[in-house]
C-alpha cells in the first residue's frame, strides 16, 4: 500500500510538470497571448511595451516558465498582469463558492439517484422505472442555462418566491437561511443534469450485476431478496458508479461556468471565463493547475473507494483486481 | 457575450477635443431627442416631489474593474467607478463645454491665453482628499508629470504629447504650455487627478503594481462617495464621504453589482434587484419598456460603426484594391440599406452618419456632407462609370479582376454579424461580392488591426470626449502599426484640414473647418460611415432626478450625468 502511494505519487508529480509545461506553452502560443496583453487599439505601443517590460514579459519564454513553477512550487500562484493582485485572493474565493454549489448539488443527486436507480433496477420498467426514464431525458436534452432561465422566469420574477441570482443579497452576506434561499434555483438546476446520469448509471449497473451467476446462485440458496441486492449486488454495482464519481470530482471544484453565468454564482467557472476575456493569464493558469490537481487526486478517491467496497481490489499489484 | 462589450470598449479611440465660447454654438445637440418615453411610461424617473437624502443606489455593470487608479485607466467599469470617488478638474455641461461646476476641482474655466498655447487651471481652495489633505497644484502637476513619464506607462501618454512645460504657479493654480495650438487640449485636462502625497515616493515604473487604485483603503479620493469595498468579480461599494468638500450627494450608497450574464442583468432590473442598467440589449428593449416602471433612455451615445477600407495593396490577391476609387466605395455606400440596419438590428436605437462627427454635435456639419441613401439603382449606375461589366456568375469585373472582398468583425458580436449579413446581401444585389468573416477579438486585434492587415474591417469608434478631431485615425501620420489609421487612408487635403482644425481655439473657425472635413471624408470615403448607437440606459422606478438633471447618453459617464443631484425613493 504504501510502495503504491509513493509510486502514485511520483507518477502525480510528473503528471503535473507536463501539464504546467503544456498549459505554458498553449498559452503563450494564443493569439492575444501574455506578451501582447496590452496591445490594444487604446494605448500606444510604447507604453504598451513598458508595462510588458515592468511585469518581466518581455523575458525569454523559458526564464518566465523557470520563474513561474519557483513561485508555483512555493504555494505562489503569482499576480495578474493587469492590476498586479495576488492571483491567489481571486482563485480561493470562487474554489470555495463553486463547492457550495457544486457540492450540493452532486450531493443531493446522489442520494436521489444510487437509491432510486436501485429500487428501479428491482422493479424494471415499473412506474418508477419510467419516471426516471423521462426525467434523465429532460435532464441530458435540456440545456442547463436554457432550464435556468425559466426557473428564473417563473420563481424569481413571476412568483417572486425566490431571488434571482448570486450567492446572497448583499445586506445579509454570511446569513445561512439566505444562502439556502439563493442555493434553491441553481441546485436545481445542475442536481437535474447530475441526476440525469446517476440514476442510469446506478440502474444499469445493479441490473448487470443481478444476471450474474452469483446472485443466481444466492437466490437458489434461499438467501433473502434484500440480502441478495444490498448485500450481494449492491456491492459489485458499486464499482462502476465509484469510478464515474471518481470523474466527475473535478468538476465539483471546476464549476459549470454556464449556471454560475446564469445565476450570477461567483465560482470558478465563471472567474475562468472572465479572466479569459480579460486575458489574465496568470489566473488561467492557476486554474488549469488546480484543476490538475483535482481530477489526479479525484482518480486517486475512486481507486482508493474500490478497495473499500471490493476487498478483493489491491492496490499496487499489477493487474489490479485479480485475487 | 461580452465580447460584444468589450470589443467595442477596447477600441475606444484615444480622440481629444475641444469646444470653446458657449455662445457660439448654433445649435443644441442633445435636445434633437426626447430622453426615455414619457408620453407612454408615467412612472418615468423624472422628479415629482422633492428629494430626500438616504438610500442605496444599485447599479448593474458587465465587467469587473481593473484598477481606479485615473493614471491607468482604459476600461468602461474602471472609469464607472472612478466617476463616482474621484472629482474632476472640469466637468462637462449638457452641451458638452468643459465647465467648471460646483462639483469640479478647478473654481472657473481655464483660461486660454491670446495664441492659444497656455492654459491656467485655477483650483478651488476648498477642496480636500478623503484623508483630509488639501487638494494642491501640487496633486495636478504630480498627476501629468506621471502621465507624460514614459516609466509610468499611462494609457493616456499621447495625449500630453503636444505639452511643452507643465508649472505650478501658486499653491492653486497650475499652467500648462504647449509647444502648438491643440485645442482638443481642454478636454484633456478636464479629469481626474491622484494625491501627490500618497503617490510621490513610488518609483514610476512601480505604479502600475501600487495598491493604489485596487486597495479601498489606500486609495484617498476626493469625489463625493468614498469607496468601501471591492469583492472581485461580484460588488464594488461606495458611500457618501462624511468629510467630501463639495456639493452633499443624497444618494448615501452606490453599489456596483458585476453580472457575468446580460440577460441576468436585465432580469435584475425587472426584478428590482438593480436600479440601473447601463446597457439593455437591444434584443430586450421591448420586454424592459413593456414594464411601465422602468424608464428606458434609448439615445444612442458616444459612439459609431463604420466600414474601413484598407488602402494597402499588399493586403490584396494580385495587389488589386476593388475599391481603390471614390466611385467605388461611394456605390458600396448608396448600396447599403443602413436605415434598415437601425431599424431591424438596431430596432431604431441609432442615428445614421456619413461624416465622423456624432450627428447634431456642434461640429456636425448637417447638409455640408454628402448624405447617402439606400439607392441600388444609384450604386449600379456609379459601378457602370467606374468601369465595372457584369461577369459571369453576375459579379462585377474590371481588368479580370472580381469585385470580390472580405469584411472583417469579431466573434460573438450578434450586431455585427447581423449587419454583415445584410451588408452581404445588399452587395451582392448590385453585384458586389462580400464575405463576411468573424474573428476572435484578441487575435483579430493583435494579427489584422495593429498591423492593418485585412481587406475591410466591420468596426466602432467610442469617443471619449466631444472634440470632433480625427487626426489620430484618418491622417497618414498615423499608419500601423504605431497608429490608429490601420487601413493606410491617405488624403493630403484632409491630412492638413485636420491640422488646421486643431490649430485654432476659435470655435466658429473650427466649425468651418470640420464643415469642410465633413465633405471631403464623406466624398472620399475612407470609410463608409454607418450609424451612431449605443445600448439603451435603463432605471428602474426609485431612482429619481429632477428633468435638468436627466442622463445624457451622448456624452462619456453621461449616463450618470449630475448623479450628486439625483435621490433615491426609499417609499
Amino acid at each position: 500500500m504504501t510502495e503504491y502511494l509513493i509510486r502514485r505519487f511520483i507518477q502525480s508529480l510528473f503528471v503535473m510538470f507536463l501539464i504546467s509545461i503544456v498549459t505554458f506553452a498553449l498559452i503563450h502560443a494564443a493569439p492575444g497571448g501574455p506578451t501582447k496583453i496590452f496591445l490594444s487599439p487604446g494605448l500606444s505601443q510604447e507604453a504598451a511595451k513598458v508595462q510588458a517590460h515592468n511585469l518581466g514579459l518581455d523575458r525569454p519564454l523559458p526564464e518566465q516558465y523557470v520563474k513561474w513553477l519557483g513561485n508555483l512550487i512555493q504555494g505562489d500562484l503569482g499576480y495578474t498582469f493587469k492590476n498586479h493582485l495576488p492571483v491567489a485572493d481571486i482563485l480561493w474565493p470562487t474554489v470555495g463558492h463553486t463547492i457550495v454549489l457544486m457540492g450540493t448539488a452532486w450531493f443531493l443527486s446522489m442520494l436521489i439517484a444510487i437509491p432510486w436507480g436501485i429500487y428501479n433496477s428491482t422493479k424494471e420498467y415499473g412506474w418508477s422505472d419510467q419516471s426516471a426514464s423521462f426525467i434523465s431525458y429532460i435532464g441530458f436534452a435540456m440545456p442547463t442555462f436554457w432550464f435556468g432561465i425559466l426557473l428564473q422566469e417563473l420563481f424569481a420574477l413571476k412568483l417572486d418566491w425566490l431571488p434571482l441570482s448570486d450567492m446572497w443579497t448583499i445586506e445579509k452576506e454570511g446569513q445561512i437561511g439566505d444562502l439556502l434561499l439563493h442555493l434553491v434555483l441553481p441546485v436545481s438546476v445542475l442536481t437535474l443534469g447530475f441526476l440525469a446520469g446517476y440514476v442510469k448509471y446506478a440502474r444499469t449497473s445493479m441490473l448487470e450485476v443481478l444476471e450474474q451467476d452469483y446472485i443466481r446462485t444466492a437466490r437458489a440458496k434461499g438467501v433473502r431478496e434484500s440480502r441478495v441486492i444490498y448485500r450481494h449486488a449492491l456491492r459489485n454495482a458499486l464499482i462502476p458508479i465509484i469510478t464515474i464519481i471518481g470523474l466527475d470530482l473535478p468538476i465539483l471544484v471546476s464549476g459549470a461556468a454556464l449556471t454560475e453565468n446564469v445565476f450570477n454564482w461567483p465560482g470558478m467557472g465563471r472567474l475562468f471565463v472572465e479572466m479569459a476575456l480579460a486575458r489574465e493569464y496568470s489566473v488561467l493558469m492557476a486554474i488549469t493547475i488546480v484543476t490538475a490537481v483535482l481530477v489526479i487526486i479525484g482518480n486517486f478517491i475512486a481507486d482508493l473507494l474500490y478497495a473499500l467496497v471490493d476487498p478483493r481490489v489491491q492496490l499496487g499489484r499489477k493487474g489490479g483486481t485479480a485475487a | 457575450m461580452s465580447v460584444l462589450l468589450i470589443a467595442v470598449m477596447v477600441a475606444g479611440c484615444s480622440k481629444s477635443n475641444s469646444t470653446d465660447k458657449e455662445g457660439e454654438k448654433t445649435d443644441t445637440p442633445t435636445q434633437t431627442e426626447p430622453v426615455g418615453d414619457k408620453s407612454t411610461d408615467p412612472g418615468t424617473a423624472v422628479a415629482e416631489d422633492t428629494p430626500t437624502d438616504g438610500g442605496t443606489l444599485t447599479i448593474s455593470s458587465f465587467s469587473d474593474i481593473v484598477s481606479a487608479n485615473p493614471l491607468f485607466i482604459q476600461d468602461t467599469s474602471s472609469g464607472d467607478a472612478a466617476f463616482f470617488m474621484f472629482a474632476n478638474l472640469y466637468d462637462l455641461d449638457r452641451e458638452g463645454n468643459v465647465a467648471a461646476e460646483p462639483w469640479s476641482l478647478a473654481s472657473e474655466k481655464p483660461e486660454i491665453s491670446e495664441d492659444g498655447k497656455t492654459y491656467t487651471i485655477k483650483l478651488k481652495t476648498t477642496a480636500k482628499w478623503s484623508d483630509g489633505q488639501p487638494v494642491t497644484a501640487d496633486d495636478v502637476v504630480f498627476t501629468f508629470d506621471a502621465i507624460r513619464d514614459p516609466k509610468v506607462a499611462s494609457p493616456g501618454i499621447s495625449q500630453f504629447d503636444k505639452v511643452d512645460k507643465i508649472e505650478k504657479v501658486d499653491d492653486y493654480t497650475v499652467r500648462v504650455t504647449l509647444k502648438q495650438v491643440y485645442a482638443p487640449f481642454q478636454y484633456v485636462i478636464a479629469s481626474a487627478i491622484v494625491p501627490a502625497h500618497v503617490l510621490k515616493d513610488v518609483k514610476p515604473e512601480e505604479l502600475l503594481k501600487h495598491a493604489y487604485g485596487t486597495d479601498p483603503t489606500k486609495t484617498v479620493t476626493n469625489g463625493p462617495w468614498k469607496w468601501t469595498e471591492w469583492k472581485q468579480n461580484q460588488n464594488l461599494t461606495f458611500e457618501a464621504d462624511p468629510s467630501y468638500w463639495g456639493p452633499k450627494p443624497h444618494i448615501q450608497k452606490v453599489i456596483f453589482k458585476i453580472y457575468a450574464d446580460q440577460n441576468t442583468e436585465v432580469q435584475a432590473l425587472l426584478k428590482g434587484d438593480v436600479d440601473l442598467t447601463q446597457a439593455i440589449p437591444v434584443t430586450q428593449v421591448e420586454a424592459v419598456k413593456q414594464k411601465s416602471e422602468i424608464n428606458v433612455v434609448l439615445e444612442p451615445g458616444p459612439l459609431y460603426e463604420y466600414v474601413g477600407f484598407n488602402f494597402n495593396a499588399d493586403n490584396f490577391k494580385d495587389k488589386f484594391i476593388p475599391f481603390s476609387t471614390p466611385k467605388s466605395r461611394q456605390a458600396i455606400a448608396y448600396a447599403l440599406n443602413r436605415q434598415g440596419m437601425v431599424d431591424n438590428v438596431l430596432k431604431g436605437t441609432g442615428k445614421l452618419m456619413n461624416a465622423p462627427f456624432l450627428p447634431g454635435s456642434w461640429a456636425d456639419p448637417g447638409d455640408a456632407v454628402v448624405n447617402y441613401g439606400y439607392d441600388a439603382e444609384q450604386a449600379k449606375k456609379l459601378l457602370a462609370e467606374d468601369g465595372w461589366v457584369a461577369g459571369s456568375d453576375g459579379i462585377l469585373v474590371k481588368d479580370g479582376h472580381r469585385f470580390a472582398f472580405e469584411l472583417q468583425y469579431n466573434a460573438g458580436n450578434s450586431r455585427r454579424e447581423q449587419v454583415a449579413a445584410v451588408m452581404q446581401q445588399n452587395l451582392k444585389d448590385v453585384g458586389i461580392e462580400m464575405t463576411p468573416k468573424a474573428i476572435d477579438f484578441s487575435a483579430w486585434v493583435e494579427q489584422n488591426l495593429t498591423p492593418g492587415k485585412y481587406e475591410a474591417v466591420l468596426l466602432s469608434w467610442s469617443l471619449n470626449n466631444p472634440d470632433p478631431d480625427g487626426e489620430s485615425i484618418f491622417s497618414s501620420k498615423y499608419f500601423p502599426p504605431n497608429g490608429q489609421n490601420s487601413g493606410w487612408y491617405k488624403n493630403e487635403k484632409l491630412d492638413q484640414l485636420w491640422v488646421d482644425g486643431y490649430s485654432t481655439v476659435d470655435q466658429n473657425e473650427r466649425k468651418q473647418i470640420y464643415a469642410e472635413v465633413g465633405k471631403e471624408i464623406s466624398t472620399d470615403l475612407p470609410y463608409v460611415f454607418m450609424y451612431q448607437y449605443g445600448l439603451p440606459e435603463g432605471i428602474g422606478p426609485k431612482v429619481k432626478y429632477e428633468e435638468g438633471d436627466r442622463p445624457e447618453p451622448t456624452l462619456p459617464y453621461g449616463y450618470f450625468f449630475h448623479i450628486n443631484n439625483w435621490w433615491i425613493d426609499s417609499k
